[in-house]
């Protein structure tokens, strides 16, 4: 004879003041089964606790029904509050009396009524609750970050120095990502790369960091704690051992200068063999199998120029594309963003003038590492522009491109009309078009500020078009402020274009499992508490990937998502949940239903037996295979199909 | 409790403000709160430059209420209609249908529409078209005809009264 022990919570007065808690406690003290019913303001503290506790062994108690907030709040803490108590935390009920009665009711008496047929309910349910032990599994202290950018160097630097073993994957033949092509960063205007290249060169030299650059990942097996992933790596035809970076490759390619360079945002030239920038990490060269003459067409001259030109041997056009598989506790995605094409953006341009540019370009030719070493020149004519305008939210906040705002526009636009007056004179003549400026952070106000100082002329409106009138462009723009129409003739325009995901990340997010947001950016579990978190255990996102933001938020949240995967791997075993599918083997028909329904993989149909499988590790309980399975077969254990039919006799 | 406009003494009409707004949802742009003033509109504005049109400003003050102050104002004629406004509104506002409402509601209360609107009137319905077809000047100060540039001929209504009476019918339901 089971002996239940129903505890009504006040909740202060969130619930007591729709529900009669006195008289619910009294009448939980009627129904069958129930031993003690008892009623306090706050059950979810110590005293609340100690109340449970001692209950539990005074009366012998081996069910526990909680009337109180709605079982994601706190079904947690009087799980542990009965195994201390000394029932299986899987014989705690809970009725929830406030999420679903004393918040949606204003008639005390209907609530009353309400969360007695709730709690009355939840001891039928109560009665029948087995006793459950959640599952171990051994937990692989390694982990996998994807993504090389500074958020992917900032997390797989956090854990190697938690000491343990990293796999960072990197699909360019560097690490750096986007910061790597900024010259400074606002608002304290560091050197992007001076600040950088420190961590990329620490990552290169780790001894528990292993880098697999121009490389991607192939396949995801497993799960939380147990991972198998496999990467592909893309030949690189170049022997990284024997590869000084001394550049000789570069140099002697019979392409040299005539391959669009990315990394320069397409106003540099490169060779078909080159390293994407000189501190590239690792400093080893590459050939790109897109432009090689003797990739494409398999012929360059006698003998392919660079293997003639490298004394290292280090050139190996043999190499074939590999496949290398780790096993890691823990993944950490970092795949950061892509630029709006503003091509797409027709009236501005973009495609048709070259003297229309985006703030990243602007970025390459302020840089000095740049295709103009620093000089900031018109692409049209290669000369110095005597007026440049910015054109805010190219494509961002904008319901027929991107809806969302980039964060990071704002200021990368004010800090590089810092960095124009600097290089250009005072004299230059700086336009910017806004409609907010959005400077939010530390420090960024006060850079605002000191933009504002400079003789800059600041427009509130958007432009309506750029147009190309050979000399010059001209811009019209409705200044709000003013409420008058300006005409600005100008040599240069920059767009900044709204940030977005990458091209890819729809099919990266499948073969993670992972959820996307309705932007395309990875989502996250819990906007506030979970934020690097994701729904698959064992995967956590960080920087650009999950929605755009600055270098500051990104270096956060790698290392928050870093801390996040360390709870993982130090632990040796990891508990499962044991509130989840299993299957009655007698019933079950092999149709494998299951396996096709079960969102999560978890479903396997096993060849021999022709029965149907539960991975424990990777089912999360939703209870699709129950509700798809013909025979009955799939069970959620302690939502029984017995279980829950009781609830509804003993409410009804 | 309500706001006041101290210029005017106007106070929103909300009712007409409603009205417009469901014309501009069934023809799927988004209503005039939406709109967070980036000028765009204005600044492409072709009727802008010469009869100061800011439909920037039109929103602003149907997303106030101050309808009435629209209504009788004779800026609501100066539109060109050449859509631009709509196209490129980041918000999906499209300040040409509000326009165009603003010019039904000036119809419906008896209000005088500017001369030029009566012509065009009188013109679509005898001609099916705006204005008769004319010859063009060149910049060379030639005067040529549609056929002499290679232009197909313009179609017109083959049932005058039918397509009067069409016309008509479409006016009293709109307005």
């Amino acid at each position: 004879m089971r002996r239940v022990g129903v505890f009504v919570c006040h909740c202060g007065i969130n619930i007591a003041q729709t529900v009669d808690v006195k008289a619910l406690a009294d009448y939980a003290g009627t129904l069958p089964n129930v031993v003690i019913a008892k009623e306090y303001k706050y059950m979810c503290s110590d005293v609340g606790a100690t109340l449970i506790k001692d209950s539990i062994k005074k009366h012998k108690l081996d069910a526990v029904v909680i009337a109180s907030c709605s079982p994601r709040m706190h079904e947690h803490t009087f799980r542990r509050v009965a195994k201390d108590g000394g029932v299986n935390p899987y014989r705690v009920e809970i009725a929830n009396i406030r999420e679903q009665c004393s918040w949606a009711h204003t008639t005390k008496e209907a609530a009353t009524e309400k969360a007695k047929a709730l709690v009355r309910s939840a001891v039928g349910k109560a009665r029948l609750l087995e006793p459950l032990e959640p599952s171990m599994i051994p937990v692989v202290p390694k982990a996998l970050v994807i993504g090389g950018g500074i958020a992917g160097i900032q997390a797989a630097l956090d854990l190697a120095n938690d000491g343990f073993d990293i796999t960072l994957v990197e699909r360019q033949p560097s690490i750096g990502g986007h910061m790597a092509q900024l010259d400074k960063t606002f608002p304290t205007l560091d050197c992007s790369s001076c600040i950088l290249t420190p961590k990329m060169m620490e990552v290169a030299n780790h001894e528990k960091i292993e880098l697999l650059t121009y490389a991607e990942l192939q396949n995801v097996e497993g799960s939380i704690g147990n991972y198998t992933v496999t990467i592909k790596k893309k030949p690189r035809y170049v022997t990284l051992d024997k590869c000084t970076g001394c550049g000789d490759c570069a140099a002697a390619c019979r392409l040299k200068d005539r391959v669009v360079s990315e990394f320069n945002e397409g106003l540099g030239k490169r060779s078909a063999a080159y390293m994407p920038f000189p501190q590239a990490v690792p400093l080893k060269y590459c050939i790109d199998d897109s432009t090689c003459l003797f990739l494409t067409k398999g012929k360059c001259g006698d003998e392919p120029a660079c293997q003639k030109a490298c004394a290292q041997g280090a050139i190996d056009f043999t190499q074939k594309e590999e496949l290398v598989e780790r096993k890691v506790g823990a993944i950490i995605v970092t795949t950061g963003y892509q630029l709006l094409d503003p091509g797409r953006l027709y009236e501005y341009g973009y495609t048709t003038s070259p003297d229309v540019i985006t703030s990243l370009e602007l970025e390459r030719l302020i840089s000095s590492s740049g295709p103009t070493k620093g000089e900031i020149l018109r692409p049209s004519n290669q000369q110095k522009p005597k007026s440049v305008t910015f054109i805010l939210c190219a494509g961002s906040r904008d319901e027929t491109q991107c809806t969302w705002c980039c964060r990071i526009g704002c200021m990368s636009a004010l800090k590089q009309v810092y960095l124009l007056k600097e290089k250009l004179g005072e004299d230059v003549e700086i336009n910017l078009c806004y409609q907010d400026i959005r400077a939010y952070g530390k420090g960024y106000e006060e850079f605002y500020r000191k933009v504002r100082g400079l003789p800059t002329n600041l427009f509130r409106g958007r432009p309506s078009e750029v147009r190309d009138m050979k000399e010059y462009l001209k811009i019209d723009i409705f200044d709000t402020t003013t409420s008058k129409l300006f005409e600005i003739k100008t040599d240069l325009v920059v767009l900044i274009p709204a940030l977005m995901p990458q091209a890819d990340a729809t099919a990266f997010a499948r073969l993670l499992r992972l959820t996307l947001s309705g932007d395309g950016f990875f989502l996250e579990a819990h906007p506030k508490l979970r934020p690097v978190d994701t729904f698959v255990n064992g995967i956590f996102i960080a920087g650009c990937c999950q929605g755009p933001k600055d270098i500051q938020d990104t270096v956060s949240q790698a290392s928050a998502a870093a801390s996040r995967a360390a709870t993982i791997l130090t632990k040796k075993e990891l508990e499962i949940d044991p509130l989840i599918a299993m299957v009655d083997e007698e019933a079950c028909t092999g149709c494998g239903i299951c396996v096709e329904v079960c969102p999560y993989e978890a479903r396997t149909l096993n060849e021999r037996t022709r029965i149907a499988e539960v991975n424990e590790a990777l089912c999360a309980g939703c209870g699709a295979c129950i509700a798809a399975c013909p025979s009955n077969a799939s069970i959620h254990k302690n939502f029984t199909k017995k279980q829950l039919l009781n609830m509804v006799d003993d409410m009804m | 409790m309500t706001i006041v406009d101290l210029t005017s003494m106007g106070e929103p009409q909300t009712e007409q403000q409603r009205e417009i707004n469901a014309r501009l949802v069934s023809l799927q742009n988004e209503i005039s709160s939406y709109c967070y003033q980036c000028a765009k509109c204005t600044s492409g504005c072709e009727a802008h430059k010469l009869l100061e049109l800011e439909p920037h400003k039109i929103v602003a003050l149907l997303k106030r209420g101050l309808i009435n102050e629209l209504v009788n104002s004779d800026i609501i004629w100066t539109c060109m209609t050449c859509m631009k406004c709509r196209e490129r509104c980041p918000q999906r506002v499209a300040p040409i249908e509000i326009l165009f409402a603003l010019k039904n509601m000036a119809v419906a209360s008896g209000k005088q529409i500017p001369g030029k609107y009566t012509a065009m009137l009188q013109s679509i319905l005898s001609l099916g078209l705006i204005q008769d077809i004319q010859q063009i000047t060149t910049r060379m100060n030639t005067t040529v005809k549609r056929d002499e540039l290679g232009l197909p001929p313009l179609s017109k209504p083959t049932d005058a009264q039918k397509f009067q009476a069409a016309v008509m019918k479409i006016a009293t339901e709109k307005v």
